[in-house]
């Protein structure tokens, strides 16, 4: 039988475990970055997401489920929790993109493909597998398409935000429109819409569509924005930061093309509530994708915005965007050179709000396990000293890769996240960011093929 | 002189005739039997009491009774379904001949048909294969689609993504997709494209359908990796002419016409075919995402009639030529033509965003040509050969931009203003007017060669070539010139050797297959020739691979009720060109190396009956299968590595396998009850880097049955009234592979369990030339799925009217 972890006892003792956590750790306080301790939200759930293997071991294609424990129960490792067994199934057909709300009360999920695809829920967390619906049906499918590519903004949360773009190429035909040979490609259009989503009351906010045009000369050599992702509040509130990727065809025929030189890393600049106006911004310092995969890919830090790049030739980079909603340029914070490994990749992060992050990453040294992906690891990075450092307090194995994680916990200085091989048994860890110190928590049983992909 | 005498039940029967006769001389009574119409009886049961014997007859009707003692002998003969005919010979020498003419036709007149149904086996259910014959008569004068048929069919699951005319997907013992390949006429129906299919050719062009599930004969040759449907179509060389039209619910007009006539003086045959299909598809859906939208994205839950799903087709064929004449059994030339346009309503999935005027086009124009020839030059060699050539295209449209509501109206956004979508299609990834042309020609080639009654050899190829050539109409000249065209050329040959051995009871068949297929694709590039000049040149790459295949079918009668069959084949299935050559549109390359997919298949299974009691009579089969698959062909998983990359290539990887049985029971009663019941159950199982999964979206269970309830003489003398009921079962499956036993929110993937209950009737005139039809599907207006929330028809009517003349 499924074991019952809430009990009132344990609400009252996870308060005061917390508490005393908390106070103890501010001890611990010695960095250059002079930080005090955060408190930790009194009895937050901690809800641990799980997909189950579909075809392949780790495509996490079979089901994503969601099972909840108490923050103190997260934390004690003699407490095992079995979410492929015991677990809410999130309706989505393909693997489900959480959110959660700060204090961990509430799951936010937008249906992925399928026939609900786009379809927003919301549900109260209510421990195990308890997960109560709330709020009335809305979809943003008619906006963003059934396979949408959303995230919760951090303005307290009320507002969610999805991307779509469409791209078609546009050609001059020389006056003979049934001649190709006179045909020349002129540049590659690429439409982008916008939505906004009021989580609270469940409803369309704003919708927005625009042209993103890169630079005449860019667009000459064909490259376009193919897909935008991780649309990101700045610190005033007014505008929106959405990642995007690039693509390129070959101009003499317009079709596309590979091994091109990778331009520095771009972000998508819009005015915020309106999701007009967009402007394209450059790094100098990073090169490659800003849209990230599954997991939020920038956060606001101390008045700016920090943005991880994938696919970057050098190695993933940390970008830094100012007030002034432009590349700070001279934060140059390279993974390779901060981990000493070559060809970092960040898979997926999250700061705390003293500045320090844990990082997901892969590099071109990790093996390939059981799903034919790197191996991966977890960093603790300062994003102020710009240092980085493998957690070696986790285990790694082989067939431990995080490719498809995206959620962490941010409960004060802790940081809470998943850690399992795929198709094998991991816990629960909770990295205080403060100290370094790293605790063991819960067990999470796994079951064959399947993998863990966060803490909400 | 022979003489047919009075008639009794197989296990009353056979009061021996035979008289104290000399027991040291023995004797050999060979024969031939004829049906009435002078058609030869394949295997009827021949068989002597004392001493107890029985054979079978072969293909011509010729059986041989060996080692039978010198005196008066009744030789018993029984055709499936039918009664028993006595002859009774002296045997006095070494060879005794005889010659019998039943006094009943194969080819039921239409009252027979009514009473007798899918009841009678053919020759081709014995051989050893696991196969079923699916008897379109029946069906042609009922309102009743081929694919309906086809799905009561033990072993075979049908899935349709809504009405008349929408995508089906077949199914045999769990192996669906490409796993399965359909035949018109042995011919992959591939060449004919979606306008000659399934859905548009009426049941009254098809003589019979055969299913073989997992072991393909050598005659019909293709990669068919889990099995083939081939579609027989009407061959018989006898005047004739068949109209029907059939109207009901959704404005379903289903119309077709058959004739045939044949000068005798000269055996000169003209023969054609049309038909014509039309429905709006209109039926009611509602569901969790049949919904309005209005301000703020809030959702209003409809019952809604489909707007955007009409279906026509229309097509024909005419074929000259001759008709039993000295040099050819058939020989004919003609044309094949079809046209379809069908609505698509929605994607794989019913969302809240239905689609508004994205329809589909096909057609195709192909001559054909048909020779076969029994006993060419010598006795005992036997020519087949089919061939197409032809055109067929298809157009799919979607250039509406406008997002409409389930309720056929424009949809409003959460500002209350109507609105474009995003991509500025219906479907998401842009407005097309895409056009696929393909030439393509196939011809199959049968020879076959009977040293005597026991032993035959018999060779086939089949070659056939598809040309393809892409352009769409919204692309730039210079997108399209850059598009490549691909060529796919299969040559398959089987070779097969079939023996039947102890007095026909044993009968095996082995065979070996050779796939060859050569791909050809020509990509134009630009490059820089001597004089510094970009000039465009094709870019060739071609895959040229061989491969082979083997397997055999082997059934032996114990008795004259039982037999066993079993069968097994080493298949597989060849990469077809995306998977060869990528699609430059999914940003997958090509992987000239890949191979095909190979599966293991094996049967066996047992027939017993018909088995008679008094008026009784039941006949049960069952199938055991496996079906182990290695090398299945899939995209490999996403990873960091190549998420952003052109690099995805299709790879060979994992495994699977399928198991179940397969069951059928029929049953008889004074020739005007007849009830008829299967059940097909099966697991199926991938594994991929040494993990197994049970694959979902798969319905496991599923049970069929029909009841059929004949009258005499209802209203008019003469007449006879029929009543069907049908029922479909099918298990609740889910959308998701199987998971933990405690968790919640599983419902949401599930396909709930389903039973379909159909009821009919069929009035006979007395003149026998007209027939009428009434039927009514789905009498309880259940809600029916075959794929996760895509919901088909509803209560439906159909009213059909049938006219047909077999003598002029």
């Amino acid at each position: 039988m499924k074991r019952n972890l809430i009990h009132i006892k344990s609400f009252a003792v996870a308060f005061a475990t917390l508490g005393l956590l908390a106070s103890c750790s501010s001890d611990d306080n010695g960095g250059d970055t002079p930080t005090t301790p955060e408190q930790p939200t009194e009895g937050r759930w901690i809800t641990v997401a799980a997909a189950k293997m579909g075809d392949n071991p780790g495509d996490g294609n079979g089901g994503t489920l969601i099972y909840s424990l108490t923050s103190e129960d997260a934390k004690d490792p003699t407490v095992s929790i079995a979410p492929f067994d015991n677990g809410f199934i999130v309706p989505s057909n393909r693997t489900a993109r959480l959110q959660s709300s700060e204090d961990g009360s509430t799951m936010f999920n937008i249906s992925y493909a399928g026939d609900t695809g786009g379809n927003y829920t919301k549900y109260t967390v209510e421990g195990g597998q308890n997960f109560t619906k709330t709020g009335t049906e809305v979809s943003i499918a008619p906006y963003v398409g059934t396979a949408p590519r959303w995230i919760k903004l951090f303005d307290g949360d009320k507002t969610g935000s999805a991307v779509y773009v469409s791209t078609e190429h546009q050609f001059d035909d020389n006056g003979t429109p049934d001649d190709a040979t006179d045909d020349t490609y002129l540049r590659t259009e690429a439409t982008m819409g916008v939505v906004t989503l009021d989580l609270e009351n469940s409803a369309i906010k704003n919708f927005e569509e625009s042209s993103i045009p890169l630079t005449a000369e860019e667009e000459a050599q064909g490259y376009y924005i193919s897909r935008i992702d991780m649309p990101t509040l700045n610190a005033a509130g007014d505008k929106l930061y959405i990642g995007a990727r690039l693509s390129k065809v070959d101009p003499a025929t317009a079709e596309s093309d590979s091994d091109y030189e990778i331009l520095g890393s771009k972000t998508i600049v819009l005015d915020y509530p309106s999701l007009t106006n967009p402007t394209v911004i450059t790094s100098t310092v990073g090169h490659g994708n800003t849209n990230g995969y599954r997991s939020i890919n920038a956060f606001l830090y101390n008045g700016s915005v920090y943005q991880a790049n994938q696919s970057d030739p050098n190695g993933s980079h940390i970008l830094k965007i100012d007030a002034n909603n432009e590349y700070d340029n001279t934060y140059d914070f390279n993974l390779d050179d901060a981990l000493g490994v070559e060809g970092a990749y960040i898979l997926a992060w999250r700061p705390a709000a003293n500045g320090k992050a844990v990082v997901a990453y892969r590099h071109n040294g990790s093996e390939e396990g059981i799903s034919g992906r790197g191996q991966s690891f977890f960093a603790l990075v300062d994003l102020n000293a710009k240092t980085a450092t493998t957690i070696t307090e986790i285990p790694y194995e082989l067939d431990f890769e995080l490719f498809q994680y995206q959620g962490f916990v941010v409960d004060g200085d802790d940081i809470y996240l998943t850690q399992a091989p795929v198709g094998k048994n991991g816990n629960i860890y909770v990295v205080n960011t403060l100290t370094g110190e790293v605790t063991k928590g819960a067990e999470l049983v796994n079951t064959t093929g399947s993998h863990f992909i966060g803490a909400f | 002189m022979l003489k047919i005498v009075s008639v009794l039940s197989l296990l009353l029967s056979f009061s021996a005739f035979s008289q104290q006769a000399d027991n040291t001389k023995k004797g050999t009574v060979t024969g031939t039997v004829y049906f009435k119409n002078g058609i030869p009886v394949a295997e009827a049961t021949v068989f002597t009491q004392k001493p107890i014997k029985h054979v079978y007859t072969n293909a011509k009707g010729f059986f041989t009774l060996p080692d039978l003692p010198y005196g008066n002998h009744t030789i018993a003969i029984k055709y499936y379904g039918k009664e028993i005919e006595k002859v009774t010979i002296l045997v006095d020498k070494k060879n005794t001949k005889i010659k019998h003419t039943l006094s009943y036709n194969e080819d039921n007149e239409l009252n027979e048909v009514l009473v007798s149904g899918k009841t009678k086996e053919t020759e081709i259910e014995t051989q050893g294969f696991a196969v079923n014959v699916v008897k379109t008569e029946e069906a042609s004068i009922r309102n009743i689609q081929t694919n309906e048929l086809l799905n009561t069919t033990v072993g075979v699951k049908i899935r349709q993504n809504g009405g008349l005319g929408s995508d089906v997907s077949y199914s045999l013992n769990g192996l669906s997709g490409s796993a399965v390949r359909i035949f018109i006429d042995g011919i992959p129906s591939s060449m004919y494209g979606s306008s000659f299919n399934l859905n548009s050719i009426p049941p009254s062009m098809i003589k019979n359908i055969e299913v073989y599930k997992g072991v393909v004969p050598g005659h019909l040759a293709d990669d068919a990796l889990g099995g083939a449907i081939n579609i027989v179509l009407h061959n018989d060389a006898k005047t004739n002419l068949n109209a029907s039209v059939s109207y009901g619910s959704f404005n379903t007009l289903q119309a077709s016409v058959n004739g045939l006539y044949r000068f005798n003086d000269t055996g000169f045959t003209v023969k054609t075919s049309l038909f014509h299909n039309y429905s709006d598809n209109d039926y009611k859906v509602s569901g969790r995402s049949v919904v309005v939208t209005g301000l703020g994205g809030v959702q209003t839950p409809i019952t809604a009639r489909r707007f955007n799903d009409a279906y026509r087709s229309t097509g024909g064929m005419l074929q000259i030529g001759y008709t039993d004449v000295k040099w050819a059994d058939q020989f004919f030339v003609g044309v094949t033509g079809s046209d379809d346009y069908k609505e698509v309503q929605h994607g794989a999935f019913m969302t809240i965003t239905p689609y508004k005027d994205r329809f589909l086009e096909s057609n195709a124009l192909l001559a054909n040509l048909t020779y076969q020839k029994k006993d060419l030059f010598t006795k005992g060699l036997d020519v087949t050969v089919n061939g197409i050539y032809g055109k067929r295209n298809r157009t799919v449209n979607d250039t509406v931009s406008w997002a409409y509501s389930w309720n056929g109206e424009r949809a409003i956004d959460f500002r209350g203003d109507e609105y474009q979508y995003t991509w500025r299609s219906q479907q998401e990834g842009g407005p097309t007017l895409a056009a696929i042309n393909r030439k393509v020609g196939s011809i199959r080639t049968g020879v076959s060669y009977a040293f005597n009654n026991n032993h035959k050899i018999l060779a086939n190829h089949v070659y056939s070539g598809i040309d393809r050539e892409d352009s769409d109409e919204l692309r730039s000249v210079l997108e399209n010139t850059f598009k490549g065209t691909r060529d796919l050329h299969k040559n398959i040959f089987a070779l097969s050797y079939e023996l039947s051995a102890i007095e026909n009871k044993l009968k095996t068949s082995a065979f070996g297959k050779l796939y060859q297929q050569k791909t050809v694709n020509v990509d134009p590039e630009i490059v820089e020739d001597e004089n510094g000049n970009a000039v465009v040149v094709d870019e060739i790459i071609s895959s040229n691979k061989k491969f082979t295949g083997y397997g055999f079918a082997a059934s032996y009668a114990f008795s004259p009720n039982f037999t066993l069959l079993t069968s097994a084949e080493k298949a597989i299935r060849l990469p077809n060109e995306t998977e060869v050559f990528g699609n430059d549109g999914d940003n997958v390359v090509a992987n000239p190396s890949i191979n095909p997919e190979q599966s293991n298949n094996y049967n066996l299974g047992f027939r017993f009956g018909a088995l008679s009691i008094k008026k009784h009579k039941f006949t049960i089969g069952a199938n055991l299968f496996t079906r182990n698959i290695k090398d299945r062909i899939g995209l490999p998983i996403e990873t960091s590595l190549n998420i952003d990359d052109e690099l995805i290539l299709y790879v060979n990887q994992g495994s699977g396998t399928s198991k179940g049985i397969d069951a059928q029971l029929n049953y008889t009663f004074n020739n005007n009850f007849n009830l008829n019941f299967n059940a097909s159950r099966f697991s199926l199982n991938i594994e991929n880097n040494g993990v197994e999964i049970a694959v979902p979206n798969t319905p496991f269970f599923t049970m069929n049955g029909n009841i059929r309830y004949s009258f005499k003489n209802v209203i008019q003398q003469k007449s006879r009234l029929n009543l069907f009921y049908t029922m479909y079962f099918t298990d609740e499956f889910s959308y998701l592979p199987p998971q933990g036993k405690n968790t919640v929110g599983d419902e949401f993937f599930k396909v709930p369990t389903q039973l379909v209950q159909d009821f009919g009737l069929s009035y006979a005139f007395p003149n026998k030339k007209l027939v009428a039809s009434f039927d009514i599907k789905n009498i309880f207006d259940e809600p029916v799925y075959d794929n996760l929330s895509v919901q088909k028809p509803g209560r439906a009517f159909y009213l059909k009217l049938n006219y047909s003349i077999h003598k002029f």
